[in-house]
């Protein structure tokens, strides 16, 4: 059987560097077909889709909330030629109604274990509606490797710089944090994977550089210490989501090559400012990923949050306004209370303003928003911080001999825009 | 003298950060690296600045505040050699 997996394009966010890094759902969804389908994966950021490939089926993975109108937009225009789609991801999951107006089938939850059913439905022409494993987890030593061999790795490439491979440990998160669709999506349970299927999965990845996407490495003390131990001869380089605030913890997951971690920053405690000091101080970097907009968050708090960031000396800073994605919580308290300005799937970027704040104007919000990336990066301009980040991570692979120099062949380029003598 | 050098660096670096289709005259001095209005220069680059004036000036760039200050432009970079050169 042929087929054709997508990942429809989506916008990236204004000032972004054009970079993408390959995706992980699709290569995840992947090692659950059997091994006798015959796939070809489309990264539609970097590719253009053949509607007149000759795939007897069609899958669309999505992400992303402002990936799922494109993804509908492909998945109309096979159906069109009469070829049948399934859709699934956590997009898939979080609009699933929209979604199965749009495609023959829609797949919820994870697919471990699940696909030789739906293929065998797909050749009976019984295909359902809906395949709904939302709440029913496979186990979770049935998570194989992931089918990396599925992407054309010279696309996620970057002036000659080989992007993070993406790879997970665990499944499942206990927090439920206020803006995270987390919980709906894998569960509150964390599900580690067994460690020596992680370990055999490291083994086989062409890379140095990883980003390791569980929800948080700060749900099981003994797993965690157990994982960096077991990574640390492999010599990889990481970044991730938190990691716990533990001295051994820290200290291992340091050994074990922790890069840098994206770390929620949400307010101006001494919380913050201690976690982003315990990182530094065992060598992690940090990206704060910073919250605008909720609801006690007023003009002055903003900006005082601003020059916190730099106070504490935060590496990088990732501002992203408040978006109620549904299923989470800040969606159910904003469409509840009616302040929910745009369902437009496509404007939920985390740079524009889709809701009412408590304390100011959408306008006014917006523009502080703006503020917050030019008063961050005034001094010390997001490239040179950037720069500074990735000379860590060559500066550690120097020292335990893992640096791989980079081809050259894909580098040239012009420069993003050319200032003319006057 | 500053001129010199100024010329002598953009031609380094279109040929390091193999940028097609600019000639040296063409490149502002002054104009910021980084940010809009300037020459759109990403982090990549800048470790390529860095192992440039590593190789062709002996220059390490050692401090992290003074690396912004320096990387502002060409001609800053400029003057920087300028300065280290002559102690």
């Amino acid at each position: 059987m042929k087929f054709t997996l997508i990942y429809p394009k989506w916008k990236k966010l204004r000032g972004q560097t054009e970079f993408h890094l390959p995706p992980h759902g699709p290569i995840v969804f992947a090692a659950t077909l059997p091994r006798d389908v015959e796939i070809t994966f489309i990264d539609e950021n970097l590719e253009t889709i053949d509607f007149n490939d000759q795939a007897d089926f069609i899958g669309i993975s999505m992400m992303l909330t402002n990936q799922v109108k494109r993804g509908w937009e492909i998945a109309d225009e096979y159906r069109k030629q009469g070829r049948q789609v399934i859709c699934g991801g956590i997009a898939t999951m979080l609009h699933a109604e929209e979604t199965s107006l749009h495609a023959d089938a829609i797949f919820l939850g994870e697919a471990e274990g699940r696909m030789e059913q739906v293929l065998d439905d797909f050749r009976s022409n019984r295909l359902r509606k809906v395949y709904d494993y939302l709440t029913d987890f496979p186990p979770i030593d049935s998570v194989g490797t992931a089918r990396r061999d599925i992407l054309k790795r010279q696309l996620y490439n970057y002036k000659g710089i080989q992007m993070v491979d993406l790879f997970h440990a665990s499944r499942g998160c206990r927090f439920d944090c206020y803006p995270c669709c987390m919980s709906f999506v894998g569960g509150r349970q964390f599900r580690p994977r067994p460690i020596e299927k992680v370990v055999e999965e490291l083994t086989t990845i062409d890379n140095n550089r990883l980003y390791i996407v569980d929800n948080s490495l700060s749900q099981d003390r003994a797993w965690e210490k157990q994982l960096f131990r077991e990574m640390i001869p492999l010599k990889k380089k990481w970044c991730c989501h938190p990691i716990e605030d533990h001295d051994e913890v820290l200290d291992l997951a340091a050994q074990a090559g922790a890069w840098f971690v994206y770390q929620a920053i949400f307010d101006t405690s001494d919380f913050i400012r201690n976690r982003v000091k315990r990182y530094h101080d065992f060598g992690i970097g940090v990206e704060g990923t910073i919250l605008l907009g909720l609801d006690h968050h007023t003009e002055d708090y903003i900006r005082r949050l601003i020059d916190f960031l730099l106070e504490i000396k935060l590496d990088l800073a990732e501002f992203a306004v408040l978006t109620p994605f549904p299923h989470t919580r800040a969606f159910a308290d904003l469409h509840g209370e009616g302040r929910i300005l745009s369902y437009n799937w496509n404007d939920y970027t985390c740079d524009k303003v889709v809701f009412q704040p408590k304390q100011m104007s959408p306008e006014r919000l917006q523009h502080l928003y703006d503020e917050a990336w030019k008063i961050f990066y005034r001094e010390k301009p997001q490239p040179y911080r950037m720069f500074e980040l990735f000379k860590r991570v060559i500066d550690k692979e120097m020292a335990d001999g893992s640096f791989q120099g980079q081809p050259r062949t894909q580098k040239n380029r012009k420069f993003g825009r050319v200032k003319l003598s006057s | 003298m500053i001129e010199d050098l100024i010329l002598k660096l953009k031609k380094e670096i279109i040929d390091q950060l193999q940028v097609e289709g600019v000639a040296p005259e063409d490149v502002d001095p002054e104009a910021p690296l980084f940010g809009e209005g300037g020459l759109g220069f990403d982090s990549i680059d800048v470790l390529e600045l860095v192992v440039l004036l590593d190789k062709n000036y002996g220059i390490k760039i050692q401090g992290p505040k003074e690396g912004p200050k320096i990387f502002y432009s060409i001609k800053t970079i400029a003057e920087y050699i300028l300065d280290h050169q002559k102690k």
